[in-house]
């Protein structure tokens, strides 16, 4: 990110990696948003949805199905200057040597059927804010706003901030997604912005969270108590995807439950149940997907652990607190 | 290159194959000759990017006294990594991060510290891509070419091969007799994911039924035919032998979800690329327990799939992977001795030679439609699964 000047009301000007502004969203946060997903992650969880959204700048990809050929096209062949982009006999599709591409890009301007993209691009904090914006009415309406996703959102602490802020300027609800995989100064920056923090709790353990996202949790743990108790007027609402195998047990559950219930602003737990929705961009990516065995949670397991925070809250089983 | 190496660094880019140890010694030997000194970089170029892991030392020192006292068929002299790509080395970051780094630099430098003039690579055609790097990079490489599926392009044999070749027809005589004791149809899996040598050789040595290979979309109702019409004359037992990237005519196996994979082989591979771009390979098992259940069902009787899989890539070597090997490892050293840099030492018979690193990758040695195996093993009968004979 890069900042360019200030103004009176936020910092205007900046720049950050944006993947992609999706409207319409309704599991992001309260009524109906718009989720901006920034580029970069901080951790490596084997069961990624976004993979598009892990490398901080951006990315190649490649859709096979859309290529046209060599006979009929062929240029991005001689556009890479890598030798990433070949072709072999008895083949009309062109392939890539992910081990040679460089993510350059200089072979996308030239590729009509845009079968080869990248993934993410730099915008300003006015470009994106105009961009959600133009739902206001919807946001309205729905008690919705502006969600900040990724990747994870905070590792792009100035942009992020000056984007809520922004929203906030602009009368627009605002939400975070986050791992709060990130050092406390980025939260500090980002949070004060922010009505609704949807942040993930993956594992108790640290060894097993090491395994399978690449970083232990207990600085994960320590943001999100010391966020809890910093900023008492945000609303907290705590996220574990269901992962069968890894997770999807009651003591995580109920430990995540110890952890979140003495802090009165996490307002719900809300469990995900794993989902293979990237598979097919890690295949665009040149990526490999690990968790080609692992099938969704059945809903009986999912009724089962939600209704043990149901009754942690008090509730009736199945009604959510939003 | 600088023409004057006299430390060279060598290192194993894949996994182990029946012959390693043969291509250390043929380097370290050669390299002896000339009074040159090898050390061995331990795990792929890990002893060099990570040498806090190692308390003995990421690199070891391979004199001519450590591998007279070693066996071709013993443990190996070197460690191996599957995948070592300086370019992408995850890293947790002193904050907590995950983040993929560019340690290329740090490699280089690490090698210049310690005097490492040149590198002898031993790796499959995946990691030839890194290499290739490397070199651009300022890396002096030779890189011997091994692969127990045969499929590095522009060496016509690639130690490792021979080996394996002889341990599937050796299976392959096994599965045949107990599949005539139980009159039953064997199918064989061997690796090929993209080659089909490996099925193709083993499956005519052992005089197989039908061999499935991913050249050649297969349809096992001509394969059903061929079992069927061998039980009419008296065969009770059949043998097939399919290459683990063997798939039917028209596409994708039914049981087959798009899968992804990094491997520069899926990028390659026109038949195991589905139609939506995913990798269709799914894994090793998956090609032989296919055919057993379709061929079963086609032919009414009694299948058993097998999976020989990384089997054949243990086990001691044959002689022609000895000899190979240490023929390999000679030839790398005496391209540095002739100042040649950023080659591979390929086996051209009779010769062995030396090609640019960049006339080797992007490239996937498979069979030929004028094969003269596929000659050979059309005139035995034997079946390969196509559509329409071709001859």
């Amino acid at each position: 990110m890069t900042a360019t000047g200030t103004s009176a009301t936020g910092v205007t000007g900046v720049t950050g990696m944006v993947l992609n502004i999706q409207h319409f969203c309704t599991h992001d946060g309260p009524g109906m948003r718009t989720t901006v997903f920034l580029k970069g992650c901080s951790l490596r969880c084997k069961w990624c949805s976004n993979p598009e959204s892990i490398h901080p700048k951006p990315e190649l990809a490649y859709n096979l199905s859309k290529c046209i050929g060599k006979e009929q096209c062929g240029a991005c062949l001689s556009a890479c200057p890598e030798s990433a982009i070949f072709n072999v006999d008895g083949d009309a599709k062109v392939r890539i040597n992910w081990d040679l591409c460089t993510n350059c890009g200089k072979c996308v301007p030239g590729c009509p059927p845009q079968a080869l993209y990248l993934f993410g691009q730099e915008m300003t904090v006015e470009q994106v804010l105009d961009d959600v914006e133009r739902d206001g009415s919807v946001y309205r309406e729905s008690g919705g706003g502006m969600t900040l996703s990724g990747g994870e959102c905070q590792l792009q602490a100035d942009f992020a901030a000056a984007l809520l802020a922004g929203a906030h300027e602009r009368g627009i609800n605002t939400a975070i997604e986050t791992a709060f995989n990130v050092p406390w100064s980025h939260v500090e920056k980002v949070l004060p912005h922010v009505d609704t923090v949807l942040h993930d709790i993956k594992l108790t353990d640290p060894a097993a969270h090491k395994a399978w996202t690449g970083v232990d949790n207990t600085r994960i743990r320590e943001n999100i108590k010391r966020a809890y108790e910093a900023f008492p007027n945000a609303r907290f609402i705590a996220r574990t995807p269901i992962i069968p195998g890894v997770n999807d047990d009651e003591e995580h559950i109920r430990a995540t439950l110890a952890f979140i219930r003495p802090h009165k602003n996490v307002v719900d737990y809300e469990l995900l149940p794993y989902m293979r929705f990237g598979e097919s961009k890690y295949g665009f990516l040149g990526k490999v997907y690990e968790m080609q065995d692992f099938e969704p949670p059945p809903p009986e397991l999912m009724a089962r652990l939600r209704a043990i925070i149901d009754e942690a809250f008090g509730r009736t089983p199945g009604r959510a607190a939003r | 290159m600088n023409a004057h190496a006299k430390r060279i660094g060598l290192n194993i880019g894949g996994g182990y194959v029946p012959g390693i140890n043969s291509a250390i010694t043929g380097v370290v030997l050669a390299s002896a000759e000339l009074g040159w000194e090898v050390v061995g970089i331990r795990d792929g170029f890990d002893g060099v990017l990570f040498p806090e892991r190692y308390p003995e030392g990421g690199l070891a020192p391979l004199g001519a006294p450590v591998v007279e006292m070693a066996t071709a068929g013993g443990a190996p002299l070197l460690g191996n990594a599957t995948r070592s790509d300086p370019f992408r080395v995850r890293r947790l970051n002193a904050d907590n991060t995950v983040q993929e780094v560019d340690r290329s630099g740090d490699l280089l430098a690490g090698l210049a510290a310690a005097k490492i003039d040149a590198v002898v690579s031993v790796v499959g055609p995946q990691a030839l891509s890194i290499l290739f790097r490397l070199h651009r990079q300022g890396l002096a490489v030779v890189c011997v070419p091994t692969s127990v599926e045969n499929d590095v392009a522009v060496t016509q044999l690639s130690f490792g091969f021979n080996s394996a070749l002889s341990f599937a027809v050796e299976m392959l005589e096994r599965v045949r007799q107990a599949a005539q004791a139980t009159r039953r149809i064997g199918v064989v899996e061997v690796p090929g994911e993209h080659a089909g040598w490996l099925a193709l050789q083993a499956g005519i040595a052992a005089c197989a039924d039908a061999v499935l290979i991913p050249e050649i979309p297969y349809d096992l109702e001509r394969v059903a035919a061929r079992l069927r019409r061998k039980q009419e004359a008296g065969g009770h037992f059949g043998l097939v032998v399919v290459a683990e990237g063997a798939l039917p005519a028209g596409g994708e196996r039914p049981d087959a979800e798009a899968l992804a994979t990094h491997s520069m082989k899926a990028a390659l591979s026109p038949g195991a690329t589905g139609p939506m771009g995913g990798h269709v390979i799914e894994g090793t098992g998956r090609a032989a327990h296919a055919v057993a259940r379709h061929l079963q069902r086609l032919t009414d009787r009694t299948t058993s799939p097998l999976v020989l899989g990384p089997l054949v890539k243990g086990g001691a070597p044959t002689a022609v992977d000895r000899q190979l090997g240490l023929g390999y490892g000679a030839a790398a050293v005496r391209a540095l001795a002739e100042g040649c840099s950023g080659v591979m030492a390929t086996f051209q018979p009779p010769d062995l030679r030396f090609v640019p690193l960049g006339e080797a990758i992007n490239k996937v040695r498979t069979v030929p439609s004028d094969s003269l195996f596929l000659q050979i093993a059309r005139s035995l009968g034997i079946c390969l699964g196509e559509s329409e004979v071709m001859s």
